[in-house]
């Protein structure tokens, strides 16, 4: 039988935000990241242009 | 969420796909540690941290940052002296929690999914192969990510912009008085004339020079060069701006100054940000390519560069440079590739079909964000949700959504 869930290879801003779109679909989500902590690139990043908003 | 964990074996055809994930020990149990940092607190190991770039230490049980998910920490097994055969065991003592677990492996994990996203992002180019520029030698020439570190409230400097060679010579100042009194222990008398003089020297340095306020922006380091990347990293020119413009707000004396070829600052509200970078950051935007980095006696880099717009070489000393390093596919992307089965384009990102832009060469396999070329966050964002309705159309129709 096939399966109803998806694996998301990386856990930076796009494998986040992809997981998030999925699991409100209702569909179950695998997100795999290689470093202790999600976040990615984007988590050392300060602000964000063009708002300067806080990345975190 | 498997964090700190790799897919090492993969099978099986859209809507029936079969995955072997090995997740490694953190030595640490999950579902106890409460994420307090009392460990992290007495662990008697120092290694430089890498998420800082080594601006700063960590410990052998660290976490990347501290809003990091999932919230635990994780123990170095390659820096622990109770994982490397010494004595120790300082942070199972002072855990409250009991969450310490020197004897936890690794252990593998089967999944079986219906689709596949891969986001595995990009990686920074590596400077150091345009020697020109000096990076790794000058010690205050640095990458756009260090650069972000600094001015991070999180970071190693608290968002203060202090210059490299002053955060590694006040490192150096603390051991070298352990040094000097070695050598006056073993009667060294050159070791000890020459640990002097780097005291005497360093101490000046770092009284005289402490936060960075001219600043030098380079832009297309490795991107649009055709010795490395022919591409345009696309991201590049807006982060410049943007670092300028919050270091000018850390700091209102701040002078930037920003070598460009052209300023693609192509996306919603972005043209305006440069033109306010300019009118309200006074941001400074040469035209022209740096040839060449060097130092001076106070470890101030000087950039010499082509005016294209005044037709004249200058020289223009700062404080601290900036290198808008390009976006390159991560080193692994060849052995991710082949292990999923998916092809890759010629600059090693994921290669996706013309019409279908999140479509890998496998059917049921999608990518988005870096992995398949340069992208700025809100692309990256736009790409991800647009993936997700690709991969839920797999899953509500079992694959037949992809058949036509």
């Amino acid at each position: 039988m096939a399966s109803n869930e998806v694996l998301i290879i990386g856990g930076g801003i796009a494998g986040m935000q992809a997981a998030l779109d999925l699991g409100d679909m209702g569909i179950k989500v695998h997100l795999v990241e290689k470093n202790p902590s999600i976040g990615g690139k984007m988590a050392q990043l300060d602000k964000t242009f063009p708002t300067n908003d806080c990345t975190i | 969420m498997l964090a700190y964990s790799e897919v090492t074996e993969f099978s099986g055809q859209v809507g029936d796909f079969r995955a072997k994930v090995h997740r490694r020990a953190r030595y640490v149990d999950q579902s106890k540690c409460t994420a307090c940092g009392a460990c992290a607190e007495k662990c008697p190991t120092r290694i430089p941290n890498e998420f800082n770039f080594g601006l700063n230490e960590r410990k052998a049980i660290y976490k990347d940052y501290a809003q990091g998910i999932p919230s635990v920490y994780t123990i170095d097994p390659n820096h622990c002296r109770v994982l490397q055969g010494k004595k120790c065991g300082v942070c199972a003592k002072v855990c409250q929690a009991k969450a310490i677990d020197y004897e936890q492996k690794d252990y593998d994990v089967e999944l079986n999914v219906s689709a596949v996203i891969v986001a595995t992002g990009y990686e920074l180019f590596d400077a150091t192969q345009i020697p020109e520029y000096g990076y790794g030698k000058l010690p205050n020439v640095i990458s756009s990510l260090e650069m972000e570190r600094l001015l991070s409230a999180g970071g190693p400097t608290s968002g203060h912009l202090t210059r490299p060679s002053t955060i590694r010579g006040e490192v150096r100042l603390k051991e070298l008085p352990k040094l000097i009194a070695k050598a006056e222990k073993d009667e060294n008398q050159d070791g000890l004339v020459q640990l002097k003089q780097e005291q005497e020297w360093l101490e000046d340095h770092v009284h005289r020079f402490h936060l960075a306020k001219k600043l030098g922006f380079i832009q297309c380091v490795g991107s649009r060069d055709f010795r490395f990347h022919k591409y345009c990293s696309s991201y590049c020119c807006m982060h410049s701006i943007k670092e300028a413009i919050i270091a000018r707000e850390h700091e209102s004396e701040t002078q930037s100054y920003i070598f460009y070829m052209d300023l693609r600052t192509v996306g919603k509200g972005f043209e305006e940000y440069k033109v306010r970078g300019a009118e309200v950051s006074g941001l400074k935007y040469i035209r022209g390519r740096v040839a060449e980095i060097t130092q001076d006696k106070d470890l101030n880099p000087v950039v010499r560069y082509e005016d294209t717009e005044r037709r004249t070489v200058q020289s223009l000393t700062l404080d601290m440079v900036i290198l808008a390093n390009a976006c390159s596919a991560p080193k692994n992307t060849p052995k991710v590739a082949q292990l999923l089965g998916v092809a890759l384009d010629e600059n090693n990102f994921l290669k996706t079909h013309p019409n279908r832009p999140l479509d890998t060469s496998v059917p049921g396999i999608f990518t988005c964000g870096c992995a398949q070329g340069p992208l700025d966050i809100p692309e990256s964002v736009a790409q991800a949700s647009s993936a997700a309705a690709r991969a839920a159309e797999v899953v509500m129709t079992g694959g037949q959504a992809l058949a036509v």
